[in-house]
């Protein structure tokens, strides 16, 4: 593979270097007081790239190539925008794992880019001075150079991952539309930025400045984001850990939902809500005796009424974190049948079916539960879980959920609990010690 | 003070009004020019931001640097005082009439802290413009006066903030915490004074070129703020599990928490330090979700014990080694006998020792407040930090005098 990447790291970088040639053959480089500040600001924004938002897909350096490509002007913009692109192709996580084919190709693909999205805006520049009456002309002009630049990106990188990694299907069509529509706004405001800097260029520094200060926001804010997950599953692994039966229960839980969840096309937010509810489902266990969670046999009347109270108080407890509260609510609906009925949840209580959401955690759950050992029984096989849940699909379980599981975990080709054990006896005959697998 | 709660606005609307007719009088320019600037301020200060501190600013703060910089071919002061007054007047006429109730509960204290420093900012500005422009002509005058005015008035907002926002912390704390607010500030003045600089050329474009850059720093802002609020609740909510449970008292973690974090303000600490000290109080007692293990029932547990499973617990955490290390030292007496202090142990842990001490002593054994504190002196000899036990003596001692 290493042989392959460097093949088509030399091929990009001829790819970049013939079109910087173009450039420069055909256009005039920008004065440096002007190329020097733009540069600096398109370095900076590509090194410390942070996450700013899951609706905006495209980079933000996109838009700083369109700004300096429209600032620059007439007989400037393709040469100005490529000579920028082409000193920024490194990002910090880069330089620390020695990505060097990676940083070689990229820098070929975004030059080439630059330079075509340049040549598009030519055309779209007033002829002599500029003033405000250009400014719809020219905002369009970077709107369309902005998608050339993000198709001809997209492509070339599809090309290099299917060249190197031999996927077909590299990433999903679906996504086009949020792309499309980032690629237009990023257009927008690059135009707009790159005008203002004709009739204004006091105002560049301002406007930087500003988003400057916002993406020392944003980079604090995926900070925070991050020791919010980081601290609430350190905390369910550590309580859970206390337990030996159920120990990597909700991590395997969550790993099956999302299996089931991208398969029925759960993207994003929704997604991550579904991960976040798995990985809270069994946290009201933790405040139930613990002589109840591990007893051998079936529980009593009594006791499960017990284990239903504990459970719904932590959940009250974890539902005043705004941010948990739809979790918390697929999460007690889990425990609901697909047809009504079944203890705890929301869903129950109100008499309404569980949301989608929980019928993908009680498939997850169930699952999980059947092919890992607990303290009746002995896992059991994966084939006798499909059997199980098939046959309580349309009852207890959503039949379009059961199946989704079982096609996304075949075909992942993992395989989870014991080789060859059909029954729910055996099982339990073996860890009383009666039985032999 | 209460019988005067409703005066102190009123006084304030007099004199914005006063303020109003005679920066108008005085103005060179025309009446419609000062209203749409006091439109402007009016809106602005309708939209709020969340920093970090606690504190909103309003969006006025961009829309008065604005107006001081645009009205007038030379600079007009009283057309820049009259708009002031008049933007935040009509801005607390229509808070108080379809503001929300948490709108309406700090606009009194807010209108009043940013009308006097909008005032402060045209004042400096004037001042500084004229110096400025015998020193370095007028091209660069008016920047450097509105750098040198926005400092004043982000230093006049975070004290002003600082002094009236009373919550059982320091001034001193309070005032630092302000400090890290700037940079809501100055996106802020640097919105302002970027519509300033464009309107002339730019025309119906400026809005929109100063606000592209400007939502997004807003929205960043905002998000933080969500981001922050919902990290507390979380550590709130973890630290609640044991106590739901029935393994801990009721709103122990809660009042150690508040307490602590008093404390810890008085005792001079830094705002991440403070924090820390509130993390580490609300999750000192976490340890004890393992007493409902059989084996603990029946061996026993003493305090040591909780402080070791809780610090194993909050270190799965790896934003948290830190609090896990407090949580492991909470028990540690701050001296030994023969010994002097400990320096190695760290004075939040101290500050948790004697916080939930005092917690216990006055909700589980129903000591007094006086009682509990002497239950503190008496063990400062190797328990209790002397220092800490004076701040939480003061603390008490003020929360009492108030109530």
């Amino acid at each position: 593979m290493q042989a392959v990447k460097v093949r088509l790291a030399i091929a990009y970088a001829g790819l970049g270097a013939v079109a910087l040639g173009i450039a420069v053959a055909t256009q005039e480089f920008p004065p440096l007081r002007d190329w020097a500040p733009f540069a600096a600001v398109a370095f900076l924004t590509v090194y410390y790239a942070v996450e700013v938002n899951d609706h905006l897909t495209a980079s933000p350096a996109a838009m700083i190539f369109l700004a300096t490509a429209v600032a620059f002007g007439a007989g400037h913009a393709a040469l100005g925008a490529a000579a920028i692109s082409a000193v920024t192709p490194v990002t910090k996580s880069d330089i620390a794992e020695r990505r060097v084919a990676l940083s070689v190709i990229n820098w070929g693909q975004t030059v080439v880019a630059a330079v075509l999205a340049g040549f598009v805006l030519e055309p779209f520049f007033p002829a002599g001075a500029w003033s405000q009456r250009d400014f719809p002309l020219v905002a369009v002009g970077a709107m369309l150079a902005s998608m050339v630049y993000h198709f001809v990106n997209f492509g070339l990188v599809t090309m290099a991952v299917r060249i190197v990694y031999r996927k077909r299907e590299v990433r999903p069509w679906s996504r086009m539309g949020s792309i499309l529509r980032s690629t237009i706004v990023m257009g927008f405001v690059g135009g707009l930025l790159g005008a203002t800097y004709h009739l204004v260029p006091v105002a560049l520094p301002f406007i930087f400045a500003l988003f400057g200060v916002g993406y020392l926001a944003f980079s604090s804010l995926s900070q925070l984001r991050e020791a919010q997950e980081a601290t609430l599953r350190g905390f369910i692994k550590a309580l859970e850990a206390k337990d030996l039966y159920t120990r990597g229960h909700t991590e395997r839980v969550a790993y099956f939902s999302q299996l089931i969840a991208e398969r029925m096309n759960y993207r994003g937010t929704r997604l991550e809500r579904v991960r976040w509810a798995a990985l809270i489902h069994d946290v009201g266990k933790l405040a139930v005796p613990r002589d109840l969670i591990r007893k051998r046999g079936r529980l009593e009347d009594g006791e499960y009424q017990q284990l239903q109270v504990h459970a719904h108080v932590v959940e009250d407890l974890l539902a005043e974190v705004e941010f948990l509260r739809p979790m918390v609510e697929i999460a007690s609906g889990h425990h609901s049948r697909f047809d009504g009925g079944g203890y705890g949840g929301t869903g129950h209580a109100h008499g309404n079916p569980p949301s989608q959401e929980a019928r993908i955690l009680a498939v997850a759950d169930a699952f999980d539960a059947m092919t890992s050992t607990r303290s009746y029984r002995v896992a059991l096989s994966q084939e006798f879980a499909f059997q199980e849940l098939r046959a309580n699909a349309g009852t207890q379980f959503d039949p379009e959920v059961v199946e989704a599981l079982v096609q996304s975990v075949v075909e992942t080709g993992e395989r989870y609990g014991s080789p060859n054990l059909g029954s729910e006896e055996a099982a339990r005959l073996i860890a009383e010690g009666k039985g032999r697998q | 003070m209460t019988r005067f709660r409703h005066l102190e606005p009123v006084l304030w609307a007099l004199t914005m009004l006063g303020i109003a007719f005679i920066g108008v009088g005085q103005s060179d320019s025309s009446l419609v020019a000062v209203s749409i600037a006091g439109v402007l301020i009016a809106g602005a200060a309708l939209i709020t931001v969340p920093a970090s501190s606690g504190n909103r600013f309003s969006l006025a703060l961009a829309a008065a640097t604005a107006v001081p910089l645009l009205i007038g071919p030379i600079f007009d002061f009283g057309g820049a005082i009259g708009a002031v007054a008049v933007g935040f007047l009509s801005g607390w006429v229509v808070l108080q009439l379809f503001g929300s109730d948490e709108q309406t509960a700090t606009a009194d204290s807010d209108f009043l802290r940013q009308s006097f420093g909008a005032f402060l900012f045209a004042a400096f500005y004037v001042a500084l413009e004229g110096a400025a422009g015998m020193w370095i002509g007028p091209a660069g005058a008016n920047l450097v006066a509105a750098v040198a005015a926005a400092l004043v008035w982000f230093g006049f907002e975070t004290g002003a903030w600082a002094m009236t926002t009373y919550d059982r912390v320091s001034r001193r704390y309070l005032l630092r915490l302000a400090v890290e607010d700037w940079p809501v500030a100055f996106s802020l003045f640097a919105v302002g004074a970027l519509f300033a600089y464009v309107l002339p050329e730019l025309g119906w474009w400026a809005p929109v070129v100063a606000l592209l850059p400007y939502s997004f720093a807003h929205i960043a802002f905002y998000r933080s703020h969500l981001a922050r609020v919902t990290y507390s609740q979380t550590i709130r909510s973890l630290a609640r599990i044991p106590e739901v449970a029935g393994l801990s008292p009721d709103g122990h973690s809660d009042r150690t928490a508040d307490l602590s974090v008093a404390v810890a303000t008085e005792l001079g600490l830094n705002p991440h330090e403070v924090r820390m000290v509130e993390y580490a109080a609300r999750l000192h007692d976490i340890g004890r979700i393992t007493l409902n293990e059989l084996n603990i029932i029946k061996v026993g547990f003493t305090d040591d014990d909780i402080a070791r499973w809780g610090s194993e617990i909050i270190s799965e955490a790896p934003f948290l080694t830190e609090v896990a290390a407090l949580v492991r030292q909470q028990h540690d007496p701050y001296r030994r006998p023969g010994e002097r202090k400990d320096p190695d142990l760290p004075i939040p842990s101290k500050i948790i020792k004697a916080a939930s001490a005092f917690d216990h002593a006055t909700s589980e054994l129903g000591f007094s407040t006086l009682e509990a504190l002497e239950v503190l002196h008496r063990g400062a000899a190797y328990d209790f930090d002397p220092d800490v036990v004076e701040g939480i003596r003061h603390i008490v001692m003020l929360g009492e005098a108030q109530s």
